[in-house]
């Protein structure tokens, strides 16, 4: 990694990440910091493990093997069993916002009650002053307005702001996308990048699963790709997407640029 | 023949009891076997095997043998050591026979609400139990409204059944009152009239809860 990114504070570490599902080992010993504030985007085709990775940070994937820390403390516990283990990632997760790539927003809520029911019910905030917090992250995504409004009525552009909106509620330390945009029409996958933008800006801190290669671009500090279970190449994006050094990049990137441009 | 509906009139105020009686039985039995039903289902679906198995067991026995039979073994099987009062057995009998359908159904729409949704939930923070409580549960009892519902329009024309253990409602307060005016014919033509009403007033109910919350599903 560059000096830069060493001199500043880790939010999150993966160390030496292995993770099997039955024979198939699908992460081979994967390493990455990621430095507070800062924005790393995991590209690479399906099946190379990205986003178990992702997933593997708050431990909806149990790895097998390695470390992974969120600002000094260790995430996964092999040490801890059962209802300690329970308790102990149930407060990590509060730390750590996740979108996915089907939105997976509570159907039988209203957007509000979406994004106020964890700190209401986590965090024992006052309904009051959890509404002022709904209202003012859902007029963050530009959805103040369908605060009553159920998800089945909105578009997948605008599920996905709110469910960025419902993982900011809890005021994590770092955000991971999986795959946010990958099942959205063309022309909604902008409003939800808008978001994410106006995310980095503020300098949150970012894992980005994603197949939007000139997203990534603009937007990351560093960029990996991973192949196979490894981490094939990384870099600044400049780097690694203008001129990487491993083939394998080379024909990846020749192929999914096409895609976009 | 001749069609006389005067005894029917001066008999109204038994059926009307009757009706009560049936009333109080079936909304009773709705609570019990409602709440119970999910409980069974969340129980034999998360909690292990060791507590699951008996209670799909007592689903698979009550789902089948007759409802019929179940009262009189609760009544005059039972009866042998103790002594339950009619109603209570009506109760008991038809609460859990309907208990193990409405089980039958919450294992069914808890099963599919999507792993999504529970994912989403404990990468907030929310614990196993939490998330069952506060999202699969909810979702689950909304889309089980439509069977629940007739199950439960069934379970209010069973209520009639438990007349064959003494319980005095519409069929028994009826059968009482042929009895004494030997005008079996008009009685059971009002009952059944009322036995309709009550069936579309339900099916009114029930539409207008499933449109209610269509759109949380």
């Amino acid at each position: 990694m560059s000096t830069e990114h060493q001199t500043e504070t880790p939010m999150v570490e993966i160390r030496n990440v292995h993770k099997r599902f039955g024979d198939l080992e699908v992460l081979k010993g994967i390493n990455l910091t990621v430095n507070r504030g800062k924005i790393i985007s995991i590209i690479g085709p399906s099946g190379s493990g990205k986003s178990t990775l992702l997933r593997s940070v708050n431990q909806l994937e149990v790895i097998d093997q390695g470390e992974i820390l969120l600002d000094g403390i260790q995430v996964n516990r092999p040490d801890k069993k059962g209802l300690a283990f329970e308790r102990h990632i149930n407060h990590i997760r509060q730390n750590m916002g996740m979108v996915f790539q089907h939105f997976n927003l509570f159907p039988h809520l209203s957007t509000i009650d979406n994004v106020t029911l964890a700190p209401r019910k986590l965090k024992g905030m006052d309904k009051n002053v959890a509404r002022e917090l709904g209202m003012e992250l859902l007029d963050r995504v530009g959805l103040a307005e369908k605060a009553e409004v159920f998800p089945n009525w909105l578009s997948g552009g605008q599920k996905q702001r709110v469910a960025i909106a419902r993982a900011l509620a809890m005021q994590p330390k770092v955000m991971l996308f999986d795959e946010a945009t990958s099942a959205l029409d063309p022309e909604l996958v902008e409003e939800v990048n808008r978001v994410m933008r106006g995310l980095a800006e503020e300098h949150m801190t970012m894992l980005i699963v994603t197949h939007e290669m000139g997203f990534a671009r603009d937007v990351s500090d560093w960029a990996m790709f991973m192949d196979g279970g490894v981490v094939v190449e990384e870099g600044t994006p400049d780097k690694l997407f203008s001129d990487p050094d491993q083939e394998r990049t080379r024909n990846f990137l020749s192929k999914h640029l096409g895609d976009h441009h | 023949m001749e069609f006389d509906f005067g005894p029917v009139i001066t008999y109204f105020p038994t059926l009307l009891k009757g009706l009560g009686v049936g009333f109080l039985v079936a909304l009773v039995v709705a609570f019990m076997s409602i709440v119970g039903g999910l409980l069974v289902a969340v129980i034999s679906i998360y909690i292990n095997k060791v507590v699951s198995w008996p209670l799909r067991f007592f689903i698979w026995l009550f789902m089948t043998t007759p409802l019929l039979l179940q009262l009189y073994f609760l009544y005059f099987g039972l009866g042998e050591w103790i002594l339950i009062p009619a109603i209570l057995v009506g109760i008991l009998g038809l609460g859990f026979h309907y208990m193990a359908y409405n089980a039958d159904i919450f294992i069914a729409t808890i099963k599919s609400v999507s792993d999504g949704q529970y994912e989403a939930s404990r990468s907030l923070g929310f614990g196993h139990g939490a998330t069952i409580f506060y999202i699969i549960v909810p979702q689950a009892f909304i889309r089980a409204i439509p069977q629940l519902g007739n199950n439960m329009i069934l379970m209010v024309k069973d209520t009639s059944v438990l007349s064959a253990i003494g319980v005095a409602e519409l069929v028994y307060a009826s059968q009482y009152a042929i009895s004494v005016t030997f005008r079996p014919f008009e009685f059971f033509i009002v009952i059944a009239t009322l036995y309709y009403l009550i069936n579309i007033f339900m099916e009114l109910g029930q539409a207008w809860l499933e449109r209610q919350t269509a759109y949380r599903r």
